[in-house]
């Protein structure tokens, strides 16, 4: 028989039209006094996550790094489930299983018995530890709950495999924070558990990324090799969040690549390190410019002409490398693509949201563009985020009066759009779907979490050529959506 | 039939007694208790059970998730139990996706109310959220961890708020740390729904279904929650029959329905796992008789359609509908079945599906090869080794490595399993089929099992599976393999 002889569905997707029902006979305006954040109590569409995600993002950019999540299976499952929706990827991560019992005795016996386990059957390299709301309200003491691990350990495989393994606390309950200041605290906490000064300079620069898709990682790495200089990638999750499918696999399975242990302890002698995401990554830089002198670059993530501008002058500043002839055309070609495509995005109003760094960083990549930012929505509340903001707009020259959402949520953020009488775009993550396919306006996906769609975590925003592909996206959206018919739209 | 070890338990002998394979006596393993902390489970927390399993599906309610900000997010429109009930987006346009995935609504606990307690603030909460959402006809407050641990008394705000507001409020409680799985999410969602709806009509009789409503062929779905619009295929199945679906538990369901549970002459009950419990409890309660089906499978689904039909005296039209949806699919199936005949498969799924589809998989001519639950009772193995041919490997909670290991060990055609492990098998050269809400459903009934099977077959024909051995062919990572 042949597949062309019988039908292939077993219900034929027109079939499967649903007939819609509506909650309310009509639409109502939402009751204007609960539209703002700050005036509720309840937060409706959250435009952030907690804050156990960011240390696990982290840990899984390490080599033989498994997170252990000192909580419920919850706190794990949920995480694992995200990563692999937004990655396509396993994401190896360990729970302590918090059960009654450790909600009413502590969480001391799972944690000891939890790294036992893991450890005899996985070998890892690094542990990171996340603490989660459970643990820290029950007050697990986890230094001494580490220690006690590590003791049994000993026993049980020897001092030497024992010390093999290092073991780092990240300290991340969810009502205290964000996923975005879960990466930062873990990128500080690794820095300061493991990086120690050795005899002499190590002549690298110290690159942390951030909440930064693989594809951006791997522009990172390329802009570094032409201008010659060694790095290293703190978080690295390059590889094993987008791994090559190549069987035979080791038993057990174990991600490519990741940042090695030895690598962050030689991260006190390199010569200065560059946060590209000032809210997730700063504290681990800081951290090593207080305690061992190198020096903390941190600035806008870097995307879209100015942005990258800025990565490179300090790296051939730090490196005292000269920027090579090839950079310059990467960057001409950006230059080029802005001068080919102004036409179709000045005065275009858009709405951008994601985390902090994301927002920050697009809007200033588009008043590049000589669009108009109408609402900026970051995810997780900032000190600097409108002051950074404001810097944006002096060097952007732009004077228009946005609603900025600093942590707010984003129904706030969807009312407001919705009560604009012009909208051409709206960029941010998949959270941000709905909003735009209900305003009919096109949805640039920037950000994480993009689930919705492929391939957005294999490709870069960041650097002169990650301009140039989130420019393509941007015009070729606002053409799609503003020439419906064969009106003239010459490029 | 023998308990079994896997290479990667020999540090762990503790989760030997957690696997075997089936054979002549039946066994069942070590189930339904604590995990192994460390041991790379996949079993996921109690408040997902209550939140994501049975809350969730619920067409009409703010599910008012009283936690930190995760809880909340991690539940947002990520299970696909979908509805037919929209809101009004603008004017003249409806949400781009049901009312129950639309929105996510939490009371956002902050470090000062985990130390001052949070019932203030779940109150302001749910009062904002009903104004904010005249869509709602009920709303359920999700109890997490946190909120668990610090002790608020949730039901004492949703008593106020629904005095208050008229509208139904419940509670759920069913912090993450309770139970060692998702299922006692579910337990306990049923047990407090239950009593609460009791309650309810106690207090407000004109919520029950009036007499001259009722009629003799009431019946209740249970367990059924509309995975990809499974219930498409289901419900009119049931329809045909002359019975009248008073109420979906829970899936694509209306409150107002839900309350009029004890009404019904029947409940059928599909997924016997997450939701017996409240047709036990209808019984001893109400005397609501249930019967049990599964809805997977043309011989199943055909008992199923009997089954109900005997209660009711239908027996005819049973027939008639089902030799109606047989001559509709057989070709498919026959073509299907030539292609899957003799392929092995492994199953990972919460539980019960494992035994669903063990018939379902034998009539596309294909062995089930292993079988793995995470939250899986006694009740269930039993169910398995009545199903079950001899030589199948079936394992409890299940973790990474048995996962892995299974895996090369059974060198299955095709895995299904969930989100999680899709991409691990995958990374091994095993063929996936996302089985917990299907690649491209539904998958249940007669028409659904044609998805199912193409699904199957997609997985296994793709390809890609032709490229993976590398530009040789051999697979060129030699220090890969051990």
């Amino acid at each position: 028989m042949r597949l062309s002889e019988i039908p292939v569905e077993g219900i034929p997707y027109d079939q499967l039209k649903i007939e819609k029902y509506t909650c309310t006979p009509e639409y109502a305006e939402r009751p204007a006094d609960l539209i703002p954040s700050g005036a509720r109590a309840v937060v409706v569409n959250p435009n952030r996550t907690c804050m156990p995600l960011g240390a696990m993002w982290a840990t899984m950019g390490l080599h033989k790094g498994i997170p252990f999540v000192q909580g419920a299976q919850g706190c794990t499952t949920y995480v694992r489930y995200t990563f692999s929706r937004v990655f396509k990827e396993p994401a190896t991560i360990a729970t302590a299983s918090f059960h009654e019992d450790a909600a009413v005795f502590g969480g001391r016996r799972n944690l000891i018995e939890g790294i036992r386990n893991l450890v005899v059957r996985y070998r890892p390299e690094v542990i990171g530890i996340c603490t989660t709301c459970s643990s820290e309200i029950i007050g697990d003491d986890m230094v001494s709950n580490i220690k006690a691990a590590k003791a049994k350990l000993r026993e049980e495989i020897g001092r030497e495999a024992a010390d093999a393994v290092d073991i780092v606390l990240i300290n991340t309950p969810s009502f205290a924070g964000s996923h975005v200041e879960g990466y930062d605290r873990a990128s500080r906490a690794f820095v300061e558990t493991l990086a120690t000064r050795q005899t002499g300079p190590n002549h690298k620069v110290n690159i942390i990324p951030g909440l930064l898709y693989p594809g951006d990682i791997r522009e990172i790495k390329h802009l570094l090799r032409h201008m010659g200089v060694e790095g290293i990638t703190l978080f690295d999750i390059s590889d094993p969040f987008d791994a090559p499918l190549r069987p035979p696999q080791k038993f057990p399975y174990e991600p490519p690549g990741g940042t090695t242990a030895t690598e962050i302890r030689d991260m006190a002698n390199s010569l200065a390190t560059m946060a590209l995401q000032p809210h997730a990554g700063q504290a681990g830089a800081r951290y090593l410019e207080r305690k061992y002198g190198v020096r903390a670059l941190v600035g806008q993530t870097p995307v879209g002409v100015q942005g990258t501008d800025d990565f490179i002058r300090g790296l051939s500043e730090v490196a005292g490398l000269p920027v090579p002839e090839d950079l310059l055309d990467e960057r001409g070609r950006l230059v080029d693509s802005l001068a080919d495509t102004f036409h179709h995005t000045m005065m275009k109003k858009v709405a951008v949201m994601g985390d902090p760094d994301v927002v920050l960083s697009v809007t200033r990549f588009v008043l590049e563009m000589g669009m108009e930012p109408v609402a900026l929505a970051g995810s997780s509340v900032s000190k600097t985020f409108v002051h950074s903001l404001r810097e944006i707009f002096e060097e952007g020259e732009f004077t228009g009066d946005p609603l900025v959402i600093n942590g707010g949520d984003l129904f706030e953020f969807e009312e407001y759009l919705k009560k604009l009488s012009r909208l051409d775009l709206v960029i941010g993550n998949s959270k941000a779907v709905d909003i735009a396919k209900e305003l009919q306006i096109p949805l640039v996906r920037v950000g994480f979490p993009i689930y919705d769609r492929f391939g957005y975590q294999k490709r870069a925003i960041v650097g002169y050529r990650g301009g140039e592909i989130l420019l393509a996206d941007i015009v070729n959206s606002i053409l799609g959506y503003q020439y419906p018919d064969d009106r003239t739209h010459q490029l | 039939m023998s308990l079994v070890r896997m290479k990667c338990n020999e540090c762990i002998p503790e989760r030997d007694k957690h696997m075997y394979v089936t054979g002549e006596e039946p066994v069942i393993p070590s189930c339904n208790i604590a995990t192994l902390p460390g041991d790379m489970t996949e079993r996921g927390c109690a408040f997902a059970g209550a939140r994501g399993v049975i809350g969730g599906p619920i067409t009409d309610i703010i599910a008012m998730v009283h936690s930190p900000v995760g809880c909340a997010w991690y539940t947002w429109g990520t299970r696909r139990h979908l509805s037919d009930q929209y809101a009004w987006a603008t004017k003249d346009r409806l949400t781009n996706v049901a009312f129950n995935r639309r929105f996510c609504v939490t009371s956002d606990m902050q470090e000062k109310d985990v130390v001052f307690g949070g019932m203030k603030k779940l109150e302001r909460a749910c009062l904002e959220a009903i104004r904010l959402f005249p869509e709602a006809k009920g709303l359920i407050i999700f109890t997490t961890c946190t909120t668990g641990l610090i002790g608020d008394d949730v039901q004492a705000v949703a008593r106020k708020v629904e005095k208050e507001t008229g509208i139904l409020v419940f509670a759920a409680q069913s912090p993450g740390c309770s139970g060692v799985s998702q299922s006692k999410g579910h337990h306990d969602f049923n047990t407090q729904f239950y009593r609460q709806v009791t309650e309810l009509r106690e207090r407000r009789p004109e919520l029950k279904m009036r007499e001259e409503e009722k009629t003799p062929y009431d019946v209740c779905l249970v367990g059924e929650y509309n995975m990809d619009w499974d219930l498409k295929v289901t419900r009119p199945l049931f329809e045909q029959l002359g019975l009248r679906i008073v109420s979906v538990f829970s899936g694509n369901e209306r409150i107002e329905n839900l309350v009029k549970m004890p009404d019904v002459k029947l409940n059928i009950v599909h997924c016997q796992r997450s939701a017996e419990y409240i047709a036990e409890m209808e019984k001893e309660g109400n005397g609501v008789p249930f019967i049990r089906c599964s809805l997977y499978g043309i011989h199943q689904t055909s008992k199923a359609l009997r089954e109900a039909a005997r209660f009711f005296g239908l027996e005819e039209r049973a027939e008639q509908i089902i030799t109606g949806e047989m001559a509709r699919i057989e070709k498919s199936i026959a073509f299907y079945r030539e292609k899957l005949q003799g392929k092995k498969v492994a199953i990972y799924v919460g539980g019960p599906r494992v035994w669903h589809w063990i018939k379902l998989m034998e009539e596309l001519g294909m062995t089930v090869v292993a079988g793995l639950c995470t939250f899986a009772h006694a009740d269930d193995y039993e169910k398995i080794n009545a199903k079950a041919g001899k030589g199948m490997l079936v394992i409890d909670a299940p973790n990474e490595f048995e996962i892995e290991e299974m895996l090369l060990d059974t060198k299955p055609d095709l895995f299904l399993c969930g989100m999680k492990e899709k991409h691990l098998g995958r990374k091994l050269g095993v063929p996936t089929v996302n089985s917990h809400s299907y690649e491209k459903g539904p998958y249940a009934g007669f028409a659904g099992m044609v998805n199912f099977a193409r699904d199957l077959y997609q997985g296994i024909y793709a390809p890609v599976w032709k490229f993976q051995w590398g530009l040789n062919g051999g697979g060129e990572t030699t220090d890969a393999a051990e």
